[in-house]
């Protein structure tokens, strides 16, 4: 099969403890080996946190894409993983990311309360769509602003 | 005749006369077993007595405890065993009829060496059977009294349907990251098998307490129920866990083997995506149901099944609209049997198709003698869908007794529309093209979910007595807003299990159309239906 280029938006629940020290540092951990893993297999995207759950868009080449997130599938730190789309895609939307992070104390904290949550941000509600297109604004400011 | 010859013939013998084949069993220097299909032996010729201490009437799992009962299943072929004292033998099993087997054993003089490719899985490069046998004999061996392990069976749900929807290669693939995901949750030193096919089984070492058992089980249903990605798809499967603990160091690898799959049954009967840890009982419910699976076979034949009627009334008029017609099986022993009871065991044999045939032809038939033009409601089963047989089964039993279409009502649950949706609504269209009816029933109850009723124009709709029993603010919200969607798609709604006046005042104040329970009629017999419609119709005419 040719390898082509694919989009996986996903959405879990976080089951990291609530202590923010050990949290920083589980969150530091995920995003170093995440961005090394990614450079090599030429993945890229964006990774989201609030405190209860994660988002994350993973683009790159489907065998490779699978590995990645059979890896993440397996990891203890979150949990309830729904797939919210699986996509083949003609452009990567996040080319320059290895994987950008974006957590709900970030500047951008406003925009939450834009699409209509207040009570923090609830990717459950969102469709992959929704996610995507937060993702990829957020993480275009981010490299505006770099 | 061979150096051997001579040798072989006990001096009693006249010499000259061809030598008794019996005899040359008796006495070959080399072990030979007869065993019937349920491993016990029939036969032990002598040196089989000597060197592996074989009797008669003991089974071949005492003498060898990697014996499992699947090696006399697959005609003759070669394996490995080793004996309870540590000897190995090559043994050729070999079937004398159905129920019989002979076991040649030849000795190996120096244990072999084991090749790897007979011990591992090719596709999942997990160990297979024989090899986890052998470590469960060890551990059990070796077991101090301390530890214990435990033995978890798995199989897959869904995964039939991952080969036939999307092929075998995909299927392989998704075996491997099975295999994957569950080293990924067991330790480094436990031992993770595939028996074949969807089966897996992990043994577990260091049990210290159950929970640790119970721990990883439910880690593992966790891990593998979560999604995959294979090939672009996205795919859902789970896995039920039968666990079977090894704290008796008695207990025979092959037991602990069979006591951790009679988990795994209770397990996936208890719904998809559990866990069981065996208890002793469990051999006996299994019997049980083994019992009453021969007793159901024969039930059709032997014409233990009847139909009973429970009339549904429509609440505007009072008048009884029909009767349900509800599933009898008076077993001459046990007496009368409650459907609940056998219902299950007939879906998971299959024997469901062959009485929900009988049903609905003897229903038809015998609402052609009712002194009134009733509906008669007969409940299909999700399985006589997937048989494809239901629509020439309802055609000619329509045919055969002379029932207008129109009085036959046929009644589905939710889940006959789970699996396969787009076929079974083309048999639901092809049976309202015959001019049957169709109603959805014990609704409220699975999956309740509102888009089965888009996408089927049911003529009727049942809600669950639960929801007309229970008193409470929200089961009335679900009965209203249930009436309320219905009867805006034009469908009938039938409140089941009204057992009082109260609660029938309730529902027709929900805007319910009919009402089924035992304030408008208890089931009766074929025989009590025209006094009881005589009598209906009375009242009816008193209101
Ligand atoms: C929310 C979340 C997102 C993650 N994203 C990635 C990722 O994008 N790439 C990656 O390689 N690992 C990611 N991981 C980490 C993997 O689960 C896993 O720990 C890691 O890939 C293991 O890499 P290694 O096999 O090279 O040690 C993520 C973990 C979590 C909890």
């Amino acid at each position: 099969m040719a390898d082509g280029i694919y989009r996986l938006i996903y959405y879990s629940r976080n089951h990291i403890a609530r202590d923010e020290g050990a949290f920083a540092t589980d969150i530091e951990e995920i995003l170093e080996k995440s961005r090394a893993n990614n450079r090599r297999d030429k993945i890229t995207g964006a990774l989201l946190f609030n405190g209860g759950c994660f988002a994350q868009v993973l683009e790159g080449p489907l065998s490779k894409l699978e590995a990645a997130f059979e890896r993440i599938q397996q990891d203890e730190r979150h949990g309830d993983v729904s797939v919210l789309a699986l996509d083949q895609i003609d452009h990567r939307s996040f080319p320059n990311w290895a994987m950008s992070f974006i957590g709900i104390s970030d500047v951008h904290g406003k925009r939450f309360a834009g699409i209509g949550v207040s009570s923090g941000f609830d990717p459950a509600r969102l469709g992959g769509d929704a996610i995507y297109l937060l993702l990829k604004e957020l993480a275009i400011e981010e490299e505006d602003a770099a | 005749m061979n150096a051997l010859a001579p040798f072989l013939i006990p001096l009693d013998v006249d010499p000259q006369a061809a030598p008794d084949p019996r005899h040359i069993l008796k006495l070959l220097p080399r072990p030979v077993l007869i065993i019937g299909s349920d491993g016990v032996i029939i036969y032990a010729n002598q040196a089989s007595e000597l060197s592996l201490n074989a009797v008669t009437g003991r089974g071949v799992s005492e003498l060898f405890p990697s014996y499992h009962a699947d090696l006399v299943r697959n005609g003759s072929y070669t394996t490995l065993l080793r004996s309870n004292r540590g000897d190995f033998f090559e043994a050729v099993f070999a079937p004398l009829d159905e129920q019989q087997y002979v076991i040649d054993l030849r000795p190996c003089i120096e244990a072999p060496a084991t090749h790897p490719q007979d011990n591992f899985d090719e596709l999942t490069g997990l160990v297979k059977r024989n090899s986890l046998l052998s470590h469960l004999s060890c551990a059990l061996d070796g077991g101090q009294a301390s530890s214990s392990v435990a033995i978890h069976c798995l199989d897959l749900d869904r995964f039939k349907m991952v080969n036939d929807t999307l092929g075998h290669s995909v299927g392989d693939l998704l075996l491997k990251k099975v295999a994957d995901r569950l080293k990924a949750a067991c330790r480094p030193d436990d031992v993770v098998a595939r028996l074949g096919g969807d089966e897996f089984v992990v043994l577990q070492h260091d049990v210290e307490h159950t929970a640790a058992a119970e721990t990883l089980a439910a880690r593992m249903c966790d891990l593998i129920g979560r999604t995959y990605v294979i090939n672009g798809n996205t795919i859902n499967i789970g896995t039920s866990v039968g666990i079977a603990i090894g704290a008796d160091p008695s207990i025979q690898a092959s037991d602990l083997l069979r006591n951790g799959d009679l988990a795994l049954y209770e397990a996936k009967k208890a719904g998809r995506g559990r866990f069981r840890i065996f208890e002793p009982g469990m051999d006996a419910l299994l019997l049980q149901r083994r019992e009453m699976e021969i007793d159901l076979r024969r039930a059709l034949a032997l014409k233990q099944f009847k139909l009973n009627y429970q009339p549904f009334v429509n609440v505007v008029t009072n008048r009884v609209d029909g009767f349900e017609a509800l599933l009898r099986w008076e077993h001459p022993v046990n007496g009368n049997i409650p459907p609940l009871s056998f219902i299950s065991l007939a879906e998971e044999n299959g024997l469901i198709v062959k009485i929900g045939e009988w049903v609905m032809r003897t229903a038809c038939i015998e609402a052609m003698s009712w002194p009134q033009e009733s509906v008669v409601a007969v409940n299909v089963s999700p399985l006589q869908f997937k048989a494809d047989t239901l629509l020439e089964t309802v055609a000619s039993a329509l045919n055969r007794s002379g029932l207008p279409a129109h009085r036959l009502e046929i009644e589905i649950t939710e889940g006959a529309l789970l699996d396969d949706t787009d076929n079974v609504i083309q048999t639901l269209n092809a049976l309202r093209n015959l001019g049957v009816k169709i109603s959805m029933d014990d609704f409220g109850t699975g999956y309740s979910s509102l888009s089965y009723l888009q996408k089927f124009p049911f003529n009727k709709i049942k809600i669950d007595r639960s929801f007309v029993a229970g008193s409470g603010a929200d089961s009335e919200a679900i009965l209203r807003s249930i009436a309320s969607l219905g009867t805006s798609l034009g469908m009938a709604i039938t409140a089941e299990g009204v057992e009082t006046a109260e609660q029938m005042a309730r529902i027709r104040g929900e805007r319910c159309t009919h009402a089924q329970g035992y304030l408008t009629g208890r089931p009766m017999s074929m025989d009590q239906i025209p006094a009881f419609l005589a009598e209906n119709n009375l009242k009816e005419g008193a209101l």
